[in-house]
């Protein structure tokens, strides 16, 4: 099921050279340990510049949203098999 | 001679879709225009991936046949900023890697390699380095196929040959024998038009277009078109890569509508939001337009085209939409529901006029470029006339340009 959400979320991530890697996100009371990013892409938005990760667990694939303006993470899409 | 490569993302929108989301690889799945089920059905497929023109899904193909051809294709709506990005990418690494490259369309360039590579041992290196380079940029399921020739026509031609993932080298003294075993429509800038002006003339192959002379086929197609056919049967190609950017000839922008359109005043509204787009698209390549065309689609998929020329100039949404509008009332079928508007603009000036003497016109010019800045600053919905607000365009793709660049 592929669902389009705008839904704030808790999102812990890694520093490592020089790049963040979202690494667990907590959702509708429920934590996803990331397994893997599998895409990195930022655009301006209204004059902000947003990154967007493309994530999966073993059950499902996320798209986080990051506004770098105000740091607030958002899961944009949910697609579950 | 030049050392051409030409580097062409396999099934493109569908490819990035599949890196972003695992759950989607190895599946039939096909990227359509519009977002939402019911949108989706007037949409078009633009992409499909592997696994669905193995099922037997083309582009473009309306929605409603993909799905009849492939029930369990799974429909996505493009993300073109997703997409524009992985453009840039494939870009970025062709431009480490040759002496010039020109943008072919959102998921195809060429590239000069000739200094870079110094023969076709080199070359092969060089595609292979480049083929690396583009995975690791993009992604291992953002594949691509290459092709290298001595010209840009041969070169598209051979990254045609193998997909997905194809390398195919088409040295200088194989072109002849690689042409003939080509037909005539597989090669790039001869159409359906062509092909069928060609037929009755008796040209049907490479070899057929061999035998005709230069006069006949500049008497049949006009001077540049006939030369060309004369020179590319021979693999002889002048117009090498390009990488300094044109002038355009047209601006413009037509929309798809998520459902057809009856009354004026919705038909009126998103006529004044394709203006206002062709006008920022004018102003931010300093140009004022001598020309306005109008194309209206309607729900049984017949359509008017229609033009005016201009006294004077515009660049300004508003006198885009009157005579737009003008051209409206004279040709629309008030009895058919509007299924697709478009404008075009062309006969360019350059903006750089001296200033109208009538105040009016000088309110207007820094209003505008107020808006400009705005717009600029905080995107191009930061800004809209009320009338506008309910009137909202998906970004798309179209030629080599996505709709956010522009």
């Amino acid at each position: 099921m592929h669902q389009y959400l705008n839904d704030p979320i808790d999102v812990s991530v890694d520093f490592t050279n020089q790049r963040v890697r979202p690494h667990t996100v907590c959702w509708d009371n429920q934590m996803y340990k990331i397994k893997k990013v599998n895409l990195v892409h930022n655009t301006n938005e209204d004059g902000q510049h947003i990154f967007y990760f493309s994530v999966s667990d073993d059950a499902n694939f996320m798209k986080l949203r990051l506004n770098t303006q105000n740091l607030e993470w958002r899961l944009v899409e949910l697609y579950t098999d | 001679m030049s050392i051409i490569l030409h580097v062409d993302f396999n099934s493109f929108f569908a490819s990035v879709e599949q890196q972003a989301n695992p759950f989607l690889r190895g599946k039939p799945i096909a990227i359509t225009g519009k977002r939402g089920i019911k949108d989706m059905k007037r949409s078009i497929v633009a992409t499909a991936s592997i696994e669905a023109k193995r099922l037997g899904v083309k582009t473009p193909m309306p929605v409603m046949e993909a799905k009849r051809i492939c029930p369990e294709l799974i429909l996505l709506p493009g993300d073109m900023r997703k997409y524009s990005e992985i453009t840039d990418r494939m870009l970025r690494v062709l431009r480490e890697n040759s002496d010039k490259i020109e943008q072919f369309s959102t998921d195809e360039a060429f590239a000069d390699i000739t200094s870079i590579a110094q023969d076709y041992f080199g070359a092969t290196i060089i595609a292979q380095i480049i083929r690396n380079q583009i995975a690791q940029a993009c992604g291992e399921l953002c594949s691509v196929s290459i092709g290298v020739g001595p010209s840009k026509t041969i070169a598209k031609l051979a990254s045609g040959e193998t997909k997905p993932n194809g390398l195919t080298i088409v040295q200088p003294s194989e072109v002849i024998s690689y042409l003939d075993k080509k037909p005539l429509e597989d090669v790039c800038g001869i159409g359906r038009a062509t092909i069928k002006h060609l037929e009755s003339i008796g040209i049907s192959s490479f070899q057929t277009l061999r035998m005709a002379s230069m006069k006949k086929l500049v008497h049949e197609f006009k001077p540049i078109t006939g030369m060309w056919l004369y020179n590319i049967a021979r693999g002889i190609e002048h117009d090498g890569v390009n990488d300094s950017q044109e002038d355009p000839k047209s601006i413009g922008h037509s929309y798809t509508f998520a459902h057809d359109l009856e009354f004026d005043a919705e038909i009126k509204t998103n006529l004044l939001s394709i203006a206002d787009t062709v006008a920022l698209r004018l102003r931010k390549m300093k140009f004022k337009a001598g020309h306005i065309s109008l194309l209206v689609r309607y729900n049984d998929f017949s359509s008017n085209h229609i033009g005016i020329k201009l006294t004077n100039s515009v660049n300004d949404g508003l006198s885009i939409y009157k005579y737009a509008s003008q051209l409206l009332n004279k040709v629309r079928d008030i009895n058919k529901p509007i299924r697709l508007l478009g404008i075009s603009t062309s006969q360019f000036s350059n903006l750089e006029k001296p200033v109208s003497l009538f105040l009016k016109d000088q309110k207007m010019q820094s209003a505008l470029c107020a808006q400009d800045c705005i717009l600029e600053k905080f995107g191009n919905r930061a800004l809209c006339r009320a009338a506008t607000i309910s009137s909202v365009f998906q970004e798309r793709a179209s030629g080599w340009h996505y709709d956010h660049q522009l």
